[in-house]
Order: C-alpha cells, then structure tokens, then sequence
C-alpha cells in the first residue's frame, strides 16, 4: 500500500515537473527515419521547447494523413510526384538521408564476406538465380565457399519505402527488373515471400538458411545481421559504412532535382554505397494552424543545424549545407505565414 | 461384428455382456484420453505465453516505467504516458458506452419484446459485437478525425465506446430477461409505475450482472490496439490535453514490440505485462462481483 502510494506521488511528480508550455507538433509517416526523428525530438524539447510527437506509420500513411490534413507535417521516404504536391498544396523538402543493405543468412559466413552487384540482386529476386553456388555467385567470391542452397528472397509484405528505394536500385542495375516490375513502394514481386515490417524481413532472413532480404542500414546495425558488400557504379565493391554512404550523399545533383527528389541511387562516387536515399517531409503551402506550422519550420532549422552528430551516431547522413540553405529559402517563400 | 444383447437381457447372456462392457469401457479410455490431451494442449498454450510473458516482463519492470515517459532508443525510458493515456481513455470510452449500452439493453428487454425494431436493433448490435475493432477505428477515424482534422484523445475515447456499447447492450439485456415476470407484477400490483418497476426492481435485481457486463466490456476494451491507431494515434511526449493526439499502452507495444531496439523491446514486454494483469484483475473483480451473496 505505502509502496502504490509513494509510486504515485512519483508519477505524479514527475508529471508535474515536465515543462508544460511546451509547443506541441505532430507528424506521421516513413519508418525509415523515425529512430533519428525521436533523437532530435528529444534534444530539440530541451534545446527549444519544442516538442515532436513522431508517429512512424509507414510512407504511405504519413502522405494520406497529410493530404487529409490529420497531422502537422507528413513523412515519405519516397518523394511525391510533382503534380500531387500542387494538387494538395504541399511543400516536399528532405529531412536526412539513410542506407538500405542487403541482408543474408548462409552457415559459416559473417557481416560482409560475400560480394553481390545489383544485377545479381535482381536476378535473383527475378527468380533467375536460385542457387547460392550458382557460377555467377562465386565468380564473384573467390576465396569464399559458398553452400549448394537455395536462395529464398524475402521482401516487404507491406507497402514501404524502403521497398521504392531497394527496387529503384534494382531498375537502375537491370534492365529486366526495370521493364518488368519496376520501381516503387509495393511491387508484383516474381519470386519470394512477404514479410511485414523491417522486423519481419529481418526475422524471416535469420529464421530461413539461404536466405536474403533487404532493410534500413539501423536496423542491420541494431540487430547484428550479416550484410553483403555491393558493387558500385565504379566498379568498387564497397562495405556499408557510414563513410561510403556519406560519399554517396555528397555526389548526388541537388541542383537539377526538383522539389529536392534527388536521386542518390548508385552514384559515381569511387566509394559510394550504391543504395542511398533522402527521406522527405511534406508540410502544407496554406496551414490552417500557422504558429503550427512555424514550429514545425523551427524544429527543422534546428535539426539541421545541430542534429548532425546525433544522425552520425544513427548511421544516418545530414545534408549539404547549400541544401540546408535552399530549404529555407523554400520556407520563406512557399508557406504562408 | 458388434456385441449385441439378445433379447433375454443381460443377466441370461453374461458372456455378450461382459464383452460390451468391455468395449465401452474401452471407448470411453480413449475418448477421456482425447480429452485430458486436448485440455494439457490447452493449457500448455496459456501457460507458455504467461510463462514468457512474466520472464521477460519481469525482467524489464522498475519504478522508472512508472515514472518517466516515453523516450527515444537508449534514453532509459517509460511508460507513464502510455499508462495514464490509456487509463485515461479507457474510463472516458466506458463512462461514454455505458449509459447507452444499458439504455438500449432496457429497452430491448422491458419495451421492444417482440417488436420488429427490437429484432432489429438486436441484430444491428449483434453484429456490431463481432465487427472487427479495426473497421470500429476505420469509422471514427472517416466521422471525428478526418473531419476536425486531427488526431486526439477524444477520437481514441469515443472509438473505444462503440466496443463498449454492444457489450452492455447484451449483457443488460440477457441480465434483465432473468428476473422473473412475477416480480415485476408484484411491482406493478403496488402501484408502481414501469419506470419505477425497472428502476428500482429490475436494475436493483440484475445489478451484479449488469455490473460484471461492463467490467468485461472494460478489460476488452483495455487492451485494444486496432481502434485507437487511427483515432489517438499515439504521442511521445506527456500530454493530458484530449484534443492532441494521446499515447496508449497496445500501440506502445505494437511499435516498441517490432522495432530495432533492445531497450524498446524490453519496454514492450513490460507493457503486455501490465496489461495482462489489469485485465487479470478486472476479471477476478468481475467474478467476485458475480459471485452469489449468501
């Protein structure tokens, strides 16, 4: 009884403490980020009194729920089409930029020993290439003994943006991938089975022998799953590191993208990890709420300017400064006030 | 093939008997064995998942779940918001569905008797108590949340009350059915007029089931995921206001449960604990409410 009470008085405490004039914003949307949202969430309340309530409930979500205006700014990995921005008054900028690796489980071998190129990916969740000691397997991995098991691909059951990126870079690496299914959040997979979720794909590649799937560079960190290396446009098969996902960000062309859709799959760059993407937010041109919105623009400028080390420590990349600057510049003259 | 008695009974004819007797014996063996084999089934599911839950339940819980709200991986966080969230719209969604919930169950059993709208919204409720809570969420989320554009407290409350409702409908109305006829003429042979006779003859008379109806309807309602993820949406900081979005206990879970880290995971487990053992007592307490007064 004492011990329910002073738990109580505690709770109560505690409750009371908390600063309650702090503002309030809303947003939804993409997973991919929400680890690095919830960090500059929690530094920004205390830097400027700012408090975000970021719900991660998928790109898809996040874009529906700002169209419908439920929440203060919406969250997509993918970016939106040009036309639908302007049809539901919206402003797309990007926020910070993340990795997707492949992820595999073969007995006996660890994080990073085998060596796979996008083509390869493709044809083997084309349902081409079905066996892990398939001659152009080990043409790439001499040295390395690869079993005679079958390869079972797992992808997203659910309609992700870690899917648009990973089948984006499927397109650019080949062709049949590109003519036949193509690019974005759920696709007609040819071969493998679904899972829900990034946890999902995960649990499923740790539970199958042979199997291979593909999820957000924090998740394989977080988890211990054992990564592939990748060739890149130069020809280099690289590592994921937060260095060569770093020089693929630097290279993409932010000046030729419109409403900042950079494309930062499979960049130039002699160590770039080939598969890179932004992740973008949406905020509306004409809020219904300005102080809101204002708040919203406040918390990213923060983020941009002081949420560089906690990304790094996310494994996720902040951007230019130049785009920094080009975002702000989009808020002054997009959102009215 | 099979033993049959001849006419003359058992008592002339041990030999058939005996052999019958056997065979009955026999099926019945088996079919206790198939029994008891299905109940340890049963009961090893159960006691495997509340075997799991209270080894990695335990194993999280401290006063700091009790204490601090929820925060980012690796920031040592709680559950304070998700637990005062979730008290907070669950009593406001019951003290929302009760009252209705018991007035159409009256009016179903002491008005609609045979009526054709009494049949009908019968079966409106009916089906409504096997709705999936999902398409419960669906709908408060096309009528309140869209709308007022936003998520909130309300949304989450006024979701959890349309479950509420079909629960009480039933149980008010299979309670009342039970009192006799008798002792409503009696009431009515006093004198009494009929809202008299419900009021304070009926009610006071089904009182522990209508009591234990809405006890189950809470521990259902507590645990729900489905209705509140479009409707409160969830929130990470401490907020009280029922105009913002609210944090809750099952969408907690439902994100900490699937994410990448250790210290969330750990948190969800807490949470199905404390869960499981609110809705434990909610139902011990529906039991001894229910239990006959001597």
């Amino acid at each position: 009884m004492r011990l329910s009470k002073s738990l109580l008085v505690a709770a109560l405490a505690s409750a009371f403490a908390l600063p309650a004039a702090a503002q309030q914003i809303t947003g939804a949307g993409a997973t991919f980020p929400a680890p690095v949202y919830a960090k500059w969430g929690e530094a920004a309340k205390a830097a400027i009194g700012i408090e975000l309530n970021y719900q991660a409930i998928g790109s898809g979500g996040g874009q529906n729920q700002i169209f419908n205006r439920t929440v203060d700014f919406g969250a997509s990995d993918a970016p939106v089409d040009a036309d639908k921005l302007v049809a539901n008054k919206l402003l797309q900028f990007p926020a910070v930029m993340g990795a997707v690796v492949p992820i595999i489980n073969l007995p006996g071998i660890g994080a990073d020993q085998v060596k796979l190129t996008g083509d390869l990916i493709a044809q083997i969740y084309l349902g081409k290439v079905t066996k892990w000691n398939d001659p152009k397997i080990v043409a790439l991995n001499a040295g390395v003994t690869l079993p005679n098991l079958a390869i079972a691909p797992v992808y997203r059951a659910d309609g992700s943006g870690t899917t648009f990126v990973f089948t984006s870079y499927l397109s650019v690496a080949n062709a049949d991938w590109k003519s036949g299914i193509g690019a974005g959040s759920s696709v007609k997979w040819a071969a493998g089975n679904g899972a829900k979720g990034n946890d999902g794909v995960a649990a499923t590649v740790r539970q199958v022998k042979g199997g291979i799937g593909y999820v957000e560079n924090a998740y394989a960190t977080q988890n211990k799953l054992t990564t592939t290396q990748l060739r890149n446009k130069a020809g280099n098969f690289v590592k994921p590191t937060l260095a060569a996902f770093s020089e693929a960000a630097a290279s993409g062309d932010w000046k030729g993208a419109k409403n900042y859709a950079v494309d930062l799959i499979d960049t130039a760059g002699a160590s770039s990890w080939p598969i890179v993407s932004a992740t973008f937010i949406l905020l509306p041109t004409d809020p219904k709420d300005p102080a809101r919105s204002a708040n919203v623009m406040k918390f990213f400028d923060w983020a941009y300017k002081n949420g560089a080390d906690i990304a790094k420590g996310l494994e996720y990349i902040a951007l230019p400064t130049a785009v920094q600057d080009a975002v702000r510049a989009s808020w002054k003259s997009d959102i009215k006030g | 093939m099979s033993a049959t008695l001849s006419h003359r009974g058992p008592a002339r004819d041990a030999v058939v008997a005996n052999a019958l007797s056997r065979r009955r014996q026999r099926v019945n063996f088996l079919v206790e064995a198939l029994c008891l084999l299905a109940t340890f089934v049963g009961l090893a599911f159960l006691a495997l998942i509340l075997a799991t839950l209270l080894y990695l339940g335990f194993s999280g819980l401290s006063a700091s779940v009790f204490t601090t709200i929820t925060k980012p991986p690796g920031s040592h966080g709680g559950l304070l918001n998700a637990i005062i969230g979730s008290l907070i719209q669950t009593a406001l969604g019951t003290a929302i569905g009760t009252p209705i919930g018991l007035l159409v169950g009256t009016y179903l059993s002491e008005y609609a008797r045979g009526s054709l709208l009494g049949e009908a919204v019968r079966f409106v409720s009916d089906v409504l108590l096997s709705a999936p809570s999902i398409l419960i969420g669906l709908f408060v989320y096309t009528v309140m949340v869209s709308p007022f554009g936003g998520f909130s407290g309300w949304a989450g409350a006024v979701a959890l009350a349309v479950i509420v409702i079909p629960i009480v409908v039933r149980t008010t109305e299979d309670m009342l059915r039970l009192i006799p006829v008798a002792l409503r003429e009696a009431a009515v042979a006093l004198g009494a007029p009929k809202w008299k006779s419900i009021v304070f003859i009926c009610y006071r008379a089904a009182l522990d089931g209508i009591a234990t109806g809405v006890l189950l309807a809470i521990a259902r309602i507590a645990g729900e995921t489905a209705p509140l993820l479009f409707t409160s949406l969830g929130n990470l900081n401490w907020s009280l206001s029922l105009t913002q979005p609210m944090s809750s206990l099952p969408v907690t879970i439902y994100q900490y449960a699937g994410s990448a880290f250790d210290d969330w995971v750990q948190l969800a487990w807490v949470g199905a604990l404390l869960i499981t053992f609110g809705v434990l007592a909610l139902n011990v307490l529906a039991r001894i409410v229910l239990r006959p007064r001597t």
